[in-house]
């Protein structure tokens, strides 16, 4: 009998990255650890030639650029890297999918401290009652902007990065400003 | 940018069998699913060393999500030994080399093919079912093309109808199994072909599940804690399978879904679907050990 392969280190980096992906999504508000800090991970167990995706933040390029991923505009975008942000324009031109194809909307990743700052409340699938984290460094406005562009079940699901920690918030969860 | 960064050192084989773009697009689709619940995302279901129709969507998410500490059940209609069961489980652990295991409360992940276990999963457990036809309008409109648009307007009063014309035919719901139902109030979706008694355990559940039809190419999720209503009409109350009061004749024990068992004098002899919780209460009953955990049925009832 043949043993059984070993995974590499970039198959097991990215294995950690996206079951962190996966259970921030399926448990909006909760917090995750990637395997290491920044969105390295991200870029890595996600991209790859078949996308298109926008990095507002320069410093993340020569990682996107190695995936084979193409650059795209904003609003053509399946994968949109926000970098830390500042003003909330940009959330009016992430693509936010069709009726038909809701699986076209992006997925948005953006720099965030979780655990200080203004709580939000998240009510919706996978949220057992109600969650209230605590995110900080997001622009004025930011979940109003978010809730504008959104057209259940058209919009964008957010990833907030802070360091290796990662929170999801997906287009189904509604958000209370506390 | 030199060659060695362009490429990666010769393997035998990819961990857990599908190479990295495959793994890259389920990732991709899998986030989208489980952000909307019960919205069928097309994929690009890869070929893997099994028919198609014979568990591919499941087992490629299987693959994609193990890693050599994932703890693996595969079940086929409930049962841990059946042919099928057995032959995706050894094939996961010959490619990724997961301990495998026929304890729900053990397992990190369960593959399954028509059946829920009958033992509460917990939040850190995801289980992956595999789906035969995942398009709950294909009865009433085979014309894939209009059914995407009927499910982009929420349209689906042909579902309605479909209840009630076998109700005004019969007397009853005919659909035994894959039962249409409502997820977060916005898609209907059909759960796989489990049986109707399975359809409340995905109601705000603990555990995420993704339901994969590698045939098909398509993913969706049910994530956890989100409403998974059964469409009913408020005058005709959703009804399980009539085996609450049923006993196994194997091990005895009571109320749970069952599987019929024809005898010669043409009466039928039951037996419990989920066999490991057959084993677990013979364990039980010969004084081995007690290993039986939660279960979602208690006497024979889905407590509300």
């Amino acid at each position: 009998m043949l043993a059984p392969p070993a995974p590499s280190l970039a198959e097991t980096r990215d294995n950690i990255a996206f079951d962190a992906l996966l259970w921030a999504l399926s448990r909006p508000g909760l917090p995750r650890d990637l395997p290491e800090p920044g969105e390295g991970s991200i870029i890595t167990a996600l991209l790859d030639r078949e996308c298109l995706v926008y990095s507002a933040d320069p410093l993340l390029m020569p990682e996107i650029m190695r995936t084979g991923a193409e650059l795209a505009d904003i609003g053509k975008a399946d994968h949109v890297f926000l970098g830390a942000m500042t003003t909330s324009d940009s959330l009016a031109d992430i693509a936010i999918g069709s009726d038909y194809y809701p699986d076209d909307g992006a997925t948005v990743i953006i720099r965030a401290s979780i655990g200080s700052g203004p709580a939000i409340g998240l009510v919706g699938p996978g949220v057992d009652g109600v969650v209230t984290p605590q995110l900080d460094g997001l622009p004025d406005g930011f979940w109003k902007a978010r809730a504008a562009r959104l057209r259940y079940p058209m919009g964008f699901d957010l990833f907030f990065v802070d360091g290796a920690r990662v929170v999801g918030v997906p287009r189904s969860t509604t958000i209370e400003e506390i | 940018m030199s060659l060695s960064t362009l490429t990666k050192p010769w393997e035998a084989m990819s961990y857990g069998f599908l190479d990295g773009s495959a793994k890259r697009e389920l990732r991709r689709k899998m986030l989208k699913s489980v952000a909307v619940p019960g919205c069928q995302m097309p994929y690009a279901s890869r070929e893997v060393p099994m028919a198609r129709g014979w568990g591919t969507g499941g087992l490629q998410v299987s693959l994609t999500l193990v890693n050599p500490q994932t703890r693996v059940k595969v079940i086929d209609q409930g049962a841990d030994d059946s042919v099928n069961a057995a032959s995706i489980r050894r094939f996961i652990a010959r490619v990724a080399g997961t301990p495998t295991t026929m304890d729900t409360l053990e397992a990190d992940l369960i593959q399954s093919r028509h059946r829920i276990p009958e033992e509460v999963l917990r939040e850190d457990q995801v289980l992956v079912l595999q789906v035969p036809n995942p398009e709950p309008l294909r009865p009433v409109q085979p014309n894939m093309s209009i059914a995407r648009q009927m499910h982009a307007d929420a349209d689906y009063g042909r579902m309605w109808l479909q209840l009630y014309e076998q109700i005004v035919r019969s007397g009853r719901v005919m659909q035994g199994a894959s039962y249409p139902s409502l997820v977060h109030g916005r898609h209907v979706m059909t759960p796989s072909p489990i049986p109707r008694w399975d359809v409340p355990k995905l109601h705000m559940a603990e555990h995420l599940t993704i339901l994969s039809a590698g045939r098909e190419k398509r993913i969706f999720a049910v994530p956890p804690y989100t409403r998974v209503e059964p469409l009913v009409f408020s005058d005709v109350p959703y009804k399980v399978e009539e085996h609450g009061h049923l006993t196994c004749t194997r091990s005895g024990t009571k109320g749970f879904f069952m599987n019929e068992v024809p005898q010669d004098d043409g009466s039928s002899a039951f037996e419990v679907s989920d066999s490991e919780w057959g084993v677990k209460t013979i364990r039980a009953r010969d004084g081995i050990g007690e290993s039986r955990g939660e279960t979602w049925y208690k006497d024979g009832e889905m407590p509300q």
